[in-house]
């Protein structure tokens, strides 16, 4: 009786971290600022997912769900890449700040950087 | 590592994976193995490496101590009220030059607390490596220096 | 007996895995700029994936979905590292720069340094 109580108390708190995780991630995604950032978030979303579903492995003893967790880390980790990539070819978006915080003077540096860049 | 023993992990990876030891499973094992390696084998070239098994396992005990103490110390910076960050991006001269031990090395010092690689130069000689507290860097190099890049050293030469 | 104390292993592994993804989440949204971010991403969060995956492991007691979760969990620690890298370098290739509290940055002197060469 008391190891099914410290089990359920255990995940009841893991899943209570992990909503709270869920909305910090998905605030992060939303406000921004550019979209590195929404990638490393959306990356952590994927984190959080996986640990959802190792909880309600253990809470529905239907241990199939930890192949899905293997595989949603597979494709979560191809989807950072293939975001990564997109950011490469992409480059920086003409509306983006370079930094959450930047002067006018930052902005003017990154502005002649960006133009030797194509220069090269 | 000559193809022999590539083939041996990527069979127990594949064990491990599917989760049945049993002499069907371990021949599918290596026939996937041996498969997956002829598919890829343009792009590796097979060299006198030698392996320590014991310098690789304590390689691997290092790795894993400093991925918790890592873990621990990202975890005390984010709830401390104010963070005092000094972040940077540092330069590291390798002295490793194989692409195996550069990818190794590069992966370890990700995930070792305050360090995160970013990139190589083009000419294999530089690791710029991005630390949340890069107020010393001549520390931090060295740190890198005598730790990972000594094992490694130590478990592949 | 060995209930209690498997239970207690599990348990203790959930929790300690929800507070470092908890506290992964809370450092991307505190954390200054985007390297600064992949830190708390990619260490805390691997980490407390991992843990609660190898905690489902142990809670199978069988030992075919145990040798499975580690697989993942090294997966995971092989796999995040990797990704970290590959968005930092091209972020920075892009020209995101690092926050204003930044002190140094070689890779942008280098390559500065290499413009001017050509």
């Amino acid at each position: 009786m008391g190891a099914q109580m410290i089990l359920s108390v255990a995940c009841g708190i893991a899943l209570l971290l992990m909503c709270a995780a869920f909305f910090l991630a998905a605030w992060r995604v939303i406000k921004g600022p550019t979209l590195p950032d929404r990638i490393v978030a959306l990356d952590t979303l994927t984190a959080i997912a996986i640990g959802f579903i190792a909880v309600i492995a253990i809470r529905t003893g239907f241990n199939l769900y930890i192949d899905i967790a293997i595989a949603l880390g597979l494709v979560g980790f191809l989807a950072t890449v293939a975001f990564a990539r997109f950011v490469l070819s992409q480059g920086m978006q003409p509306g983006e700040a370079a930094a959450p915080e930047e002067t006018a003077a930052d902005a003017r540096a990154r502005r002649g950087g960006g133009h030797a860049r194509r220069l090269r | 590592m000559r193809p022999a023993v590539i083939i041996a992990v990527f069979t127990l990876v594949w064990l491990a994976v599917s989760g049945s030891f049993t002499i069907p499973n371990l021949v599918l094992g290596i026939a996937a193995a041996a498969l997956s390696l002829l598919l890829v084998r343009g792009h590796i070239q097979p060299d006198g490496r030698r392996l320590r098994p014991l310098k690789a396992l304590s390689l691997l005990a290092l790795f894993l101590r400093e991925l918790a103490l890592s873990a621990w110390k990202v975890a005390v910076l984010v709830v401390r009220p104010k963070m005092d960050l000094k972040p940077g991006i540092f330069a590291f001269p390798l002295t490793v030059d194989r692409d195996f031990e550069i990818t190794l090395l590069a992966n370890l010092i990700t995930l070792t607390p305050g360090t995160l690689s970013v990139d190589v130069s083009e000419d294999r000689k530089t690791l710029y490596v991005h630390a949340l507290d890069c107020s010393d860097p001549a520390g931090a190099r060295r740190d890198i220096a005598n730790g990972f890049e000594k094992k490694i050293l130590e478990a592949f030469r | 007996m060995l209930d209690l104390v498997l239970a207690l292993v599990v348990g203790v592994m959930l929790v300690a895995g929800g507070v470092f993804t908890f506290l992964a989440a809370l450092g991307i949204l505190r954390l200054p700029d985007v390297y600064t971010r992949m830190h708390a991403a990619s260490k805390a969060g691997t980490v407390g994936s991992g843990l609660m995956l190898l905690a489902a492991g142990i809670h199978s007691l069988d030992i075919a979905i145990f040798t499975r979760a580690l697989a993942g969990f090294v997966f995971f620690v092989l796999t995040a590292p990797v990704a970290a890298h590959l968005v930092a370098k091209a972020a920075h290739a892009a020209g995101y720069r690092l926050s204003r509290l930044a002190v140094m940055d070689d890779m942008r002197a280098s390559r500065k340094h290499a413009a001017k060469k050509r």
